[in-house]
């Protein structure tokens, strides 16, 4: 059965969701706010949520193709893992895992701010990845139907 | 009453009181001194000497007291320092970091009337302290989080995938990724 759209919902989610996701981008950047990469992910995948609510499943999916999907949820942890590694590499095994002092850009800027741009534009930005794209993921699949599986994609 | 029932309610009861108790006994919320935030005395204490004094002046652990720390399972490292610090003395020890090789505050030996206790510093002290220093951000919150418990981070990131690939695996059903 498809429903009718509503106009109230749809223009309102319309005007959240850019709003909604400025403001989950501003929880996960950063290291001197509130917040961090789980709230941040959380609100983003809130947003879809209500992308879903508003157009539904379909449309919701062809925005975020499952592809896609699967493939952000290892992608952040990739993030958070290979700096890791980097920091061995780069420092030629000195250094430990995540050590991120270690790593060359420090010798350009300040070891201190090395350290906390690394917390703030990789760490906590693969965190926001992969929650959102997990938590995204779990709500597809407990939201879809068999009925909506024909009209689906494409 | 049945004796099921009956000893469920003395469990109940029992952890009740329990936390009961723990809610008494843990420091005060806030409590600068408290052993959750700034140390923890070890309940090592030797008598005031002459020349227990004149060693801990000269930066020397006597070896009195450096027997009775190593008893306890904490023995002192090489190439300690020790620093006089307002009613006591503050040992410091190397700890072998290769890009912060500075000495870092391990024990403080506390003078109470004639006796001396061995206190030894929280974790959490150098977080709270260096954290502004070392990491360049005042937010304690995420330096701890992403950087001096980096590993919890990436354990706590890998449980949330693990939960993704459940849920996939139970009811994505499509055949299709």
């Amino acid at each position: 059965m498809k429903k009718k759209p509503d106009v109230i919902i749809n223009t309102i989610a319309r005007l959240m969701i850019p709003f909604i996701q400025m403001y989950a981008l501003y929880v996960m950047v950063g290291t001197e706010g509130a917040g961090g990469g789980f709230q941040g992910g959380v609100v983003f995948a809130a947003s879809f949520v209500l992308f879903v609510t508003a157009f539904g499943i379909t449309k919701g999916r062809s925005r975020l193709p499952e592809s896609w999907n699967t493939a952000l949820s290892s992608l952040g942890l990739y993030f958070y893992a290979g700096i890791g590694i980097l920091c061995i590499i780069l420092s030629l095994g000195v250094a430990n895992y995540l050590n991120y002092g270690a790593l060359p850009l420090a010798e350009l800027i300040d070891r201190a701010m090395t350290r906390g741009l690394m917390i703030s534009f990789v760490v906590e930005v693969g965190i926001a990845i992969t929650v959102m794209a997990v938590f995204t993921s779990i709500f597809f699949d407990l939201a879809w139907k068999p009925e909506e599986d024909k009209g689906g994609e494409q | 009453m049945k004796p099921i029932t009956a000893s469920a309610m003395l469990l109940v009861i029992l952890l009740g009181a329990l936390f009961i108790y723990v809610v008494e006994d843990i420091p005060a919320f806030g409590d600068p001194n408290s052993p959750a935030n700034k140390w923890i005395n070890l309940s090592i204490s030797v008598d005031t000497t002459p020349d227990v004094l004149t060693g801990l002046n000269d930066g020397v652990v006597p070896d009195i007291l450096a027997e009775k720390i190593t008893d306890r399972g904490f023995p002192l490292p090489r190439g300690y320092k020790v620093v006089e610090e307002g009613g006591g003395w503050n040992v410091l020890i190397p700890t072998g970091e290769r890009l912060y090789p500075e000495l870092q505050e391990y024990y403080f030996i506390k003078r109470e009337g004639d006796r001396l206790w061995v206190y030894r510093y929280s974790v959490p002290l150098r977080w709270e302290t260096k954290c502004e220093e070392e990491i360049g951000t005042p937010n304690m919150v995420t330096a701890g989080l992403a950087d001096y418990r980096g590993y919890d981070t990436l354990g706590e990131t890998t449980v949330i995938f693990t939960a993704g690939v459940a849920v996939i695996l139970l009811l994505r059903r499509r055949g299709k990724l």
